[in-house]
């Protein structure tokens, strides 16, 4: 079992509603920003296109964050899935510089979006999150005990996210790979992510 | 008018195609720049003090790497938590560096205060200092490929970047002894250390080059990074701080010593100065940091 994700970046209009739903989801506070979206221009006039990149952890089948971490908080699950036990974290943030994806994010202090302290959702979210340590996204993996697929993926309107078992070459994600030649961000340096993108 | 708040300025830096490293060199980040340059001036000391006999740099060299490890410590989102950081000594050179600062410090105290006591010259003392050196050494090697794991950061993922600090440690930890003895604190003449001083400084000033070369190099990050120490934002700490009173100065007031004998003033300006390059180095090139843009 590898979990793994599938962006058509064809389907994809840039909407940003999956990083949306990532914050909603995961009650991330200011500046903590485990999905963004990122907008490319290519070409010449009249030939010009854009195209919106989505992006977030890997879950690299050889993350060198979990490497070079020194207390063993990142590990890797059974299922692929690259974690970060914020109980173990000392806040070091080698692992920040280590992410060639540069998907990691440092909470240095607690701060609320609005000026008159937390809204009672940042009060229950907040709970999540620890000042003096790193985070990033982990797949929803709460949402997959509950047999749910990871919020964006589930909320995605136009279906340009497939969430899948990439070791499984009959799932859905295994065939776009396939059939569409999808690719992965810097495969040069060895991480293997299990995000992999079609191309536009 | 209102401060812009770090969160803010993460977010801008997300919208760059070439993100500047912010993490390890600004705000809190500069706690441990000035970690690794104590610690590795303070293994350096200890080192060459160990070689030319002068104890009083034995319990400079045991204070700097204290406060060092200190400094790291404050650096450290969760500092209470430290003593987890000893448990991937496997694949983290943090790791590995927390081993190797703990056992220096342990060894090097244990050997002091034997020494204090008289007792400098049993077999317990004896093991103390070789674990000290084998820990001094320790600490002097592993700041490097801390830097050099960090796939993300073209200019810090080379193997010229742990050779640069080893040399940057001896400098500094020789630089520090030239302070004490010019102040007093060391019997032992200026004259061992000064030899050592400038061929450490002029090689030193030859990896420098080789290092900024190699890098433009390197690829299209690191080419901005390098450009970033050449004519960007960190110009001013890497010619003036970094060239010409970390290198240029301390080499030509070496070169003049060999014609004649300098006074210890002279010899305590070239410490400061080497000192102020080591620093200016470290910053420089956490500072230059980018990380890769991604392929898109």
């Amino acid at each position: 079992m590898r979990y793994g994700m599938v962006i058509d970046l064809k389907k994809c209009i840039g909407c940003t509603g999956c990083a949306l739903v990532c914050k909603v989801e995961n009650a991330t506070p200011p500046g903590i920003v485990w999905l963004r979206v990122i907008k490319h221009e290519t070409g010449k006039y009249p030939q010009v296109r854009r195209v919106s990149i989505p992006l977030q952890c890997m879950h690299c089948a050889e993350p060198p964050c979990m490497e070079v971490c020194p207390t063993g908080a990142t590990s890797k699950r059974a299922d692929g899935i690259v974690d970060i036990d914020a109980e173990k974290c000392v806040g070091c943030r080698y692992c920040m510089v280590a992410c060639p994806y540069d998907q990691r994010f440092f909470l240095a202090k607690e701060r609320h979006y609005f000026k008159n302290g937390p809204t009672p959702f940042e009060q229950i979210g907040y709970q999540r999150h620890q000042e003096g340590v790193v985070s990033k996204c982990n797949f929803c993996a709460p949402r997959l005990e509950k047999g749910l697929e990871p919020a964006c993926a589930a909320n995605c309107m136009t279906k340009a996210r497939t969430f899948g078992d990439l070791e499984d070459p009959n799932s859905e994600a295994s065939r776009l790979i396939r059939d569409r030649g999808g690719y992965q961000l810097y495969p040069e340096l060895g991480t293997n992510p299990s995000v992999y993108y079609l191309p536009a | 008018m209102s401060s812009v708040e770090p969160f803010q300025i993460r977010i801008g830096d997300l919208r760059e195609r070439f993100r500047p490293q912010r993490e390890w060199a600004e705000g809190p980040g500069l706690l441990l720049i000035a970690a690794h340059f104590l610690t590795g001036s303070g293994a350096g000391a200890w080192l060459v003090a160990v070689l030319l006999g002068l104890r009083p740099g034995l319990m400079m060299g045991f204070s700097l790497v204290a406060v060092g490890a200190f400094f790291h410590l404050l650096f450290l989102g969760r500092p209470e938590r430290f003593w987890r950081m000893m448990s991937s000594f496997g694949t983290s050179w943090i790791s590995r560096g927390i081993v190797g600062v703990t056992l220096f410090l342990a060894s090097a105290a244990v050997y002091l205060s034997l020494t204090l006591l008289g007792l400098g010259e049993t077999v317990l003392a004896g093991a103390m200092l070789f674990l000290s050196v084998l820990g001094a050494l320790w600490v002097v090697v592993y700041k490097g490929f801390v830097w050099a794991s960090s796939k993300g950061i073209p200019l810090w993922n080379t193997p010229l970047v742990p050779v640069l600090y080893i040399a940057y440690a001896l400098r500094g930890g020789t630089a520090v002894l030239m302070l004490l003895a010019a102040a007093g604190a060391a019997q032992e003449p200026l004259g061992s250390l000064e030899p050592i001083k400038l061929w450490l400084a002029v090689s030193t000033a030859v990896l420098v080059l080789i290092y900024i070369d190699v890098m433009r190099g390197s690829g299209m990050t690191a080419l901005r990074s390098v450009n970033l120490m050449l004519f960007g934002r960190v110009a001013l700490p890497f010619y003036f701080g970094a060239l010409a009173l970390g290198l240029i100065v301390p080499i030509g007031i070496g070169g003049f010593a060999y014609f004649g004998d300098l006074s210890a003033a002279w010899l305590a300006l070239v410490g400061c100065l080497s000192l102020v390059g080591d620093l200016s180095i470290i910053y420089c090139i956490a500072k230059a940091g980018l990380y890769r843009p991604l392929p898109v």
